[in-house]
């Protein structure tokens, strides 16, 4: 229909009757269109297309649409706009804001509140018991329940408790210097090591409160820059203070740094400094303290011991006492040779207590500041560019193998869900892309 | 009724595409963007006054590329409603005419989707129910079957240019194509439709 020669193409002559020529290019193919009959027809398809389109008529938009737009529309314009929620609404950021900012002031102010408020409790406590008291008078056990509650704290702070009672005073502070020893002579305070009666433990354990039993742990991440040195002083150190190594470690290979793993039980009276001792070896790169406070449980395994001998004592007495038959005795029998072993077991989980709480334990990693070193590698270079090259060759071939294995090792069972699930999902996108077109 | 005037009946007036017979004439009365910016501002007068104009086009438009009226009338409401609640995110950088026509193409797009999909997993193929009025029902029934006939995009195209009386640019704008590709599109439509036509034109030109 247009010849290759044709000056105007057909697309322009679209474009004219579109009104999408610019000026110059319209009024050449309007000139064109003057005096050519192919382009005239053409014109003319394009005008009986659109004639046609226009004979396409739809009916008036029904009064319903009109009224439920209108009612929306008249509807206030805020009823409206919380209709959508937006995440940028600045009103509810401010609002989050206050409240965020209320709290975050709010939670401070109540606890010091609090904190303030039990230091004048303990305070007065303080103060009452050292100003009544006579100085020797004072039962040890008194001195370090006083401790325990606070009470040294408080009077430390207080200039006026420690002038009035400067005698009790300074012994008070001699004891309790380090805050692990407190624990632990408060704990050997109402525990007689030497044999006497636990009852009176139990009774101390259950009536009186006593000084708190804490087991502690220190871990200690430590970096040290001449490791032997170090390790030297560490075993120095240890053996100073009494102290001895549970469990250590050390690994020591070539062009990496050296770490020591220890596992350090210090006695607690001498925690601290030690602990100030081994921190001296180097720069603390980590530190934690956890204190377990242990004294309801000791306090309930020593009363529960106590049961345990009072039964004992009581089957002893029936023994000695009575007379019955042989089943008779060697019941009894029996149940004593029970009752001792949950004695047994009791103390020892007792003297674990004790133990753990007499020794603190210090987990200690000494980390070697390491320094690259020149000097000869123990293999040549050859050789390692040849090692490399084979151990790259060998992975590239195990990866492969890998690979040819795992499809033949999966490849059936993918294929057989992929036919299970690919084919109906196939069918089910080939439908929808058949309504997608209907629609 | 009346917006079904095509592109261009009188040559001359294809030339200015601003006062299309269809699009509201604005020399004296406020332009559609003036009308946008006042009801922006809470004057709910304007808002009724670009429904007044734009109701009929709007509903013509779902009208005719949705098979139930129900349902055309459903997303042309909804398209004013996005209209309501986007007015404070209009900005006078665009026509509103081609903002409109966005948000109902968005509506339209959703709504094929939501329905392709039911119709896929619950199986109700879109029964077309005819509508039982109007005399104009063979050539509706006969528009309809030609140009569902053409390809989607060039359809959309010819729709777009015919019947809400785009610009090249607007509508490449809307359906993210090329210029150039619009109107090659534009251009294959017309022929596809022209032989589709036929006897249906030879009528028209009868009637001429």
């Amino acid at each position: 229909m247009i010849t290759a020669a044709h000056p105007v193409a057909p697309e322009q002559l679209m474009a004219l009757l579109d009104g999408e020529l610019p000026v110059d290019e319209a009024q050449a193919v309007s000139a064109h269109l003057e005096h050519c009959a192919e382009c005239a027809e053409l014109v003319g398809q394009f005008r009986a297309v659109s004639g046609s389109l226009a004979s396409w008529t739809v009916d008036d938009a029904p009064a319903s649409f009109e009224e439920s737009v209108m009612a929306q529309a008249s509807a206030p314009a805020k009823a409206l706009r919380t209709h959508t929620f937006r995440i940028f609404n600045w009103k509810l950021w401010a609002l989050g804001g206050a409240v965020a900012t209320a709290l975050l002031l709010y939670i401070p102010t109540v606890g010091s509140f609090r904190k303030a408020g039990t230091r004048t409790v303990m305070e007065q406590r303080a103060i009452q018991p050292y100003a009544a008291s006579q100085p020797v008078a004072q039962p040890p056990t008194m001195e370090l329940d006083q401790l325990a509650s606070g009470g040294f704290a408080a009077a430390t702070r207080a200039p006026g408790v420690a002038k009035d009672t400067n005698g009790l005073f300074h012994s008070v502070q001699e004891q309790s210097i380090p805050e692990s020893a407190v624990a632990m002579k408060a704990g050997r305070a109402d525990r007689p090591v030497n044999g006497r009666s636990d009852r009176l433990t139990s009774l101390d354990a259950s009536t009186a409160p006593t000084a708190p039993m804490i087991a502690r742990t220190i871990d200690l991440n430590i970096m040290v820059r001449d490791f032997p040195a170090a390790r030297g002083a560490l075993d120095a150190i240890v053996a100073r203070h009494h102290g001895y190594a549970a469990h250590l470690s050390a690994t020591t290979t070539d062009n990496t740094p050296r770490i020591l793993q220890d596992s350090l039980r210090i006695p607690s009276p001498e925690l601290a400094s030690a602990v100030a001792e081994i921190k001296s070896l180097g720069r603390v790169i980590g530190e934690s303290q956890t204190g377990e406070e242990v004294t309801q449980q000791h306090a309930d395994l020593a009363a529960r011991l106590q049961n345990s001998r009072e039964t004992e004592e009581r089957l002893r007495d029936i023994l000695a006492q009575r007379t019955g038959k042989i089943e008779d005795v060697l019941q009894v029998e029996e149940e004593i040779a029970r009752v001792r072993g949950e004695i047994e077991r009791m103390e020892s989980d007792q003297k674990t207590l004790e133990h753990r709480v007499d020794f603190a334990s210090v987990d200690l990693y000494l980390n070697e500041e390491y320094k690259e070193q020149f000097g000869t590698p123990s293999t040549s270079v050859s050789t390692r560019i040849g090692n490399a090259f084979v151990n790259g060759m060998r992975n590239a071939a195990s990866m492969l193998l890998g690979m040819v294995l795992f499809i033949e090792e999966a490849g059936p069972v993918v294929m057989i869900w992929l036919a299970i699930l690919g084919v109906p999902a196939l069918l089910l996108w080939r439908r929808y892309r058949r309504m997608r077109a209907k629609v | 009724m009346e917006d079904a005037m095509p592109a261009f009946v009188l040559h001359s007036e294809a030339a200015h595409s601003g006062t299309m017979n269809d699009a509201p004439a604005n020399s004296s009365v406020d332009s559609d963007e003036q009308l946008m910016l006042a009801f922006a501002r809470g004057a709910n007068g304007a808002f009724t006054t670009l429904f007044e104009r734009y109701k009929q086009p709007l509903f013509g438009f779902f009208r005719r590329r949705v098979a139930d009226p129900a349902h055309a009338e459903e997303l042309a409401q909804e398209t004013f409603l996005a209209v309501l609640r986007g007015a404070s995110r209009y900005e006078a950088t665009a026509l509103f005419r081609t903002w409109l026509y966005a948000i109902a193409f968005k509506i339209l797009r959703a709504h094929r989707r939501k329905a392709a999909f039911r119709a896929t997993f619950l199986g109700a193929p879109a029964e077309i129910p005819e509508p039982a009025a109007a005399g104009s029902l063979d050539v509706e029934v006969m528009m309809r079957q030609a140009v569902w006939a053409l390809d989607a995009i060039d359809r959309e195209v010819l729709l777009l240019r015919e019947f809400e009386q785009l610009s090249y640019a607007e509508i490449a704008s809307l359906l993210g194509l090329p210029l150039n590709t619009v109107r090659s599109r534009l251009f294959r439509a017309r022929m596809a439709l022209h032989t589709l036509l036929a006897p249906a034109t030879a009528n028209v030109k009868e009637a001429l």
